[in-house]
């Protein structure tokens, strides 16, 4: 075999073989020498010989990978399991209120921040990214307080600041009285689109 | 093709999460806003506050809440949708297994067409890029035809490439002949048949397939990068096959500036050689050398050149090629070994990451900048294969679940004190507690309220309006009945006769005042008794509340205490095996590294082997006949003399023929 077609049959193989996976490839993370981390094969051979998957992960990385799989398992888990924990220690049922906000299609309102009174105290103020925005344009709704109220009758105000109609500042309350039960309160702050009057409206939702 | 996003978002499983929460939405909604975002009604709070972390692309919260929230029965009316969700959220932490066997169980039942397609489609490809082959097969096999027709194409393309990877060249071969899709898909299955028929030394019927992609008419980066590559497999194919004139102009397409051209040079070079042509081979080959030296094109460029001096009879160029070929060789061996050295002190990874925004998780992270050290210039393929970017991924994941988990430390024993202190609490209010309720006789209270309303109704029953009177009232009355019992004493006497009358006016009066205002006391009086009835309830109830917290905080402290400490023992335990995991990923990933420095090394060496072999024969060819030795030649003129020269091998090669990778 000489140099010529010894080089010559390790360089067409390694091409096609790195060709002919390019689909399933990820792009290189920046631009440099297209090598391939194909294995050579024999010098002699004639025609270039299948190469038995070539591109599948040695079996270590697989036993490794099966690993990592139980373990973030676990892990996620473990972090449901302390969400649970620290809700039910900080927020008990018998004494949570959580408050929600959420957008129903937002043509009239963009959402910049928002205020949130209990019983004439403030107990939230959020001001919004343009990702938080837009996550709850997408159809998400965010626990935007949880925190604890005795039984009984509170009254909850919000106001809502953001971009109005014809980009126009845009300032609204909203008010409920509610009562506190036994069990946890859910209440929900809705951002709606008024179509006919082509205006934002805002209300508040008391999930039983 | 939407190349660009398929490659940086390997997995468009947004596509199928997003799709299924409003695509439900949608259904619900007659007439969807023209903009495109139909207005939707929030079934389950909890479901859209893990659609918020969803959107927000911070997959971890969002993962951890859909759990909580299944686990606190608040998914009522989006289970499923929430069930499909998760089953996407493991696979976007890389959990394919949780993930294959939540699709699979949700799968058998009746989920629409359009769920399952998209499902077994994703589960497919992280299968496939993970190199579970036979699963991805069996689960793209599950797809239906009925799907987005480039779903479908990409689907059709990942079976072939599968079977390319597991050697199933005919299979995949049938395949491809069958396929028909869009023009950029089609290209991609065209080159891939074009490939697979290479494999199985098909030539012939190769070049038909291979030479319509490269010939292609397109401005797409990603379709003329597939151009390129059709161009430069059917080029090296047909050198491979003895066909050097024919691979010429093929090998000539590839685009000068792109990242195949060395390798097209180096094939044009031999192309040139393979007819004869030594002097026009130098042409791409010296072009080549100018390249920089991490290419492998570039590396063999070292020896061709050389090769072709020899081959024109330029001993004497020849010789000092080799000379400079064996001094780079060196440089580079020096400066690979130093690389190899860095990475061996364990930094790789953590230089790779230096860069990157810890803070939250996403499926599609892959590494955007390499950093400016030593080792990276030699590893940019490696660093690109879907190999080390999974392992990679991996390792950044368990590095952000470790923080996750040092922040939840903190929490946890700020619960632990939260705990004390309502212990103590607890401790320091019971005696006073008790102190309370031993000296508050409830029962003599509520007997009391009894007797009291008795006597009420008493009062009502004989109409003793007097009972109800004023204390003043009532003292004057006593006074008219001790006056009464006075005169009664004495009914003869005419000198009370006066008093008598005086005594029978007023106790009229006074009876009809009482009288009068009987009626509104007796309905106070009832009012209070009720009032008092709510008052005993209401204490009634708080000590019970208060015995039952007496009885019930330590158990419910206790209960937290043991959770907080299982907890914690679970924190330790997986914090321990985060850092092992981790540690044996980082290992891991370094010795690919260390054997792709390796590799490359060793091809050097090879190169560098050849080259000194070369350079003795030519030192020997000269040494033992000087009438055959060729002139000292300048590169300009050595390969004019032998123009004509038929291409021969050079001396045979070394005794150990080298294992070089290009």
């Amino acid at each position: 075999m000489n140099l010529k077609y010894r080089i010559l049959s390790i360089a067409a193989c390694a091409v096609l073989l790195s060709a002919g996976l390019a689909v399933g490839q990820t792009a290189p993370p920046a631009q440099g020498a297209p090598a391939s981390d194909t294995p050579a094969p024999p010098a002699d051979a004639q025609p270039a010989p299948p190469a038995p998957a070539p591109d599948a992960p040695p079996p270590e990385l697989k036993t490794l990978d099966q690993e990592v799989q139980g373990l973030k398992k676990d892990v996620v888990d473990l972090n449901k399991d302390l969400f649970v924990l620290q809700e039910e220690l900080l927020f008990p049922a018998n004494t949570q209120v959580a408050l929600y906000i959420s957008m129903d299609v937002g043509t009239f309102f963009a959402l910049d921040s928002v205020t949130v009174k209990i019983d004439n105290k403030e107990v939230k103020n959020y001001l919004y990214t343009a990702r938080e925005a837009d996550a709850l344009l997408k159809g998400g709704v965010q626990q935007i307080y949880l925190g604890n109220l005795k039984v009984g009758k509170h009254e909850l105000v919000a106001f809502f600041t953001g971009k109005g109609p014809v980009e126009r500042d845009y300032k609204r309350g909203a008010t409920i009285n509610f009562d506190k039960g036994v069990g946890a309160k859910y209440l929900e702050l809705k951002i709606t689109d008024r179509v006919p009057k082509h205006q934002p409206e805002f209300m508040i939702k008391d999930w039983e | 093709m939407q190349g660009v996003i398929h490659r940086l978002r390997p997995f468009f499983l947004g596509g199928l999460l997003l799709a299924l929460p409003l695509a439900a939405v949608q259904a619900k909604n007659a007439k969807p806003d023209p903009n495109g975002l139909a207005p939707h009604q929030v079934q389950d709070l909890a479901y859209g506050d893990v659609l918020f972390y969803f959107f927000e692309d911070d997959y971890f919260d969002s993962i951890t809440r859909l759990l909580a929230a299944r686990q606190l029965g608040r998914l009522p009316h989006t289970e499923e949708e929430a069930e499909l969700l998760l089953g996407g959220l493991y696979l976007s932490l890389g959990e394919h297994v949780e993930a294959g066997r939540i699709f699979e169980a949700l799968l058998k039942k009746n989920t629409s067409e359009f769920v399952r397609n998209r499902a077994w489609f994703y589960l497919g490809k992280v299968w496939y890029q993970r190199g579970y082959l036979d699963e991805s097969e069996r689960a793209l096999r599950q797809v239906s035809d009925k799907i987005d027709p480039r779903i479908n194409a990409e689907r059709y393309m990942m079976l072939a490439q599968l079977m390319m990877r597991q050697g199933r060249y005919d299979d995949a071969i049938t395949a491809l002949s069958n396929w028909k899709g869009a023009p950029d898909w089609t290209a991609y299955a065209q080159f891939n048949l074009g490939v697979a028929l290479v494999r199985r030394g098909r030539l012939q019927e190769a070049i038909g397939y291979l030479d319509r992609v490269g010939t292609m008419q397109t401005r797409s980066e990603e379709l003329l990068a597939l151009k390129d590559k059709a161009n430069l497999a059917l080029g090296f194919a047909l050198l491979q096959g003895q066909r050097a004139a024919e691979a010429r102009p093929i090998l000539q397409r590839v685009r000068l500036e792109g990242p195949y051209s060395s390798k097209a040079l180096l094939g044009v070079g031999w192309a040139d050689a393979g007819v004869g042509e030594f002097k026009r081979a130098l042409v791409p080959w010296l072009e080549l050398r100018k390249r920089s030296m991490l290419d492998s094109a570039v590396q063999e460029s070292f020896l061709t050149v050389p090769y072709a001096y020899v081959q024109l009879s330029a001993f004497g160029q020849a010789a000092e090629f080799y000379n400079t070929a064996i001094q780079s060789f060196d440089n580079e061996l020096k400066q690979i070994d130093d690389s190899i050295e860095g990475i061996r002190t364990g930094k790789l990874l953590d230089r790779l990451l230096s860069d990157d925004k810890k803070d939250t998780l996403t499926w599609y992270w892959q590494l955007s900048n390499l950093p400016n050290a030593p080792e990276s210039r030699y590893l940019y393929a490696l660093l690109a294969s879907n190999e080390f970017q999974e392992g990679l991924k991996n390792y950044r994941e368990l590095n952000f679940m470790s923080r996750n988990l040092d922040d939840w430390r903190d929490d946890v024993s700020a619960y632990d004190d939260m705990l004390d202190t309502r212990q103590e609490a607890y401790n320091r209010r019971v005696p006073k507690a008790d102190a309370v309720l031993a000296a508050t006789d409830l029962d003599g209270l509520t007997q009391k309220r009894v007797d009291f309303e008795s006597r009420i109704n008493e009062i009502e029953k004989s109409n003793d309006v007097a009972a109800l009177g004023t204390p003043q009232e009532q003292e004057t009355w006593a006074r008219l009945k001790n006056i009464e019992d006075y005169l009664a004493a004495h009914p003869n006497d005419p000198d009370l006769a006066e008093m008598r009358e005086k005594h029978r006016l007023m106790k009229g009066v006074m009876y009809w005042r009482l009288s009068e205002s009987f009626k509104a006391r007796l309905w106070n009086e009832r009012r209070s008794v009720k009032e008092l009835e709510a008052e005993l309830k209401e204490t009634q109830k708080r000590a019970v509340l208060v015995r039952q917290a007496r009885v019930g905080t330590p158990l419910t402290t206790g209960g937290y205490a043991s959770r907080v400490a299982a907890i914690r023992a679970r924190l330790d335990q997986l914090h321990d095996r985060l850092a092992d995991v981790s540690e044996r990923q980082n290992e891991f990933l370094q010795s690919l590294a260390i054997r792709e420095l390796e590799g490359q090394k060793q091809r050097i060496e090879t190169y560098e082997v050849q080259a000194r072999y070369e350079l003795a024969a030519i030192y020997d060819r000269t040494s033992n006949g000087p009438a055959k030795a060729a002139p000292k030649a300048t590169p300009n003129d050595a390969p004019a003399a032998q123009d004509d020269a038929p291409a021969t091998p050079p001396a045979t090669p070394p005794a150990t023929p080298p294992q070089a990778k290009p």
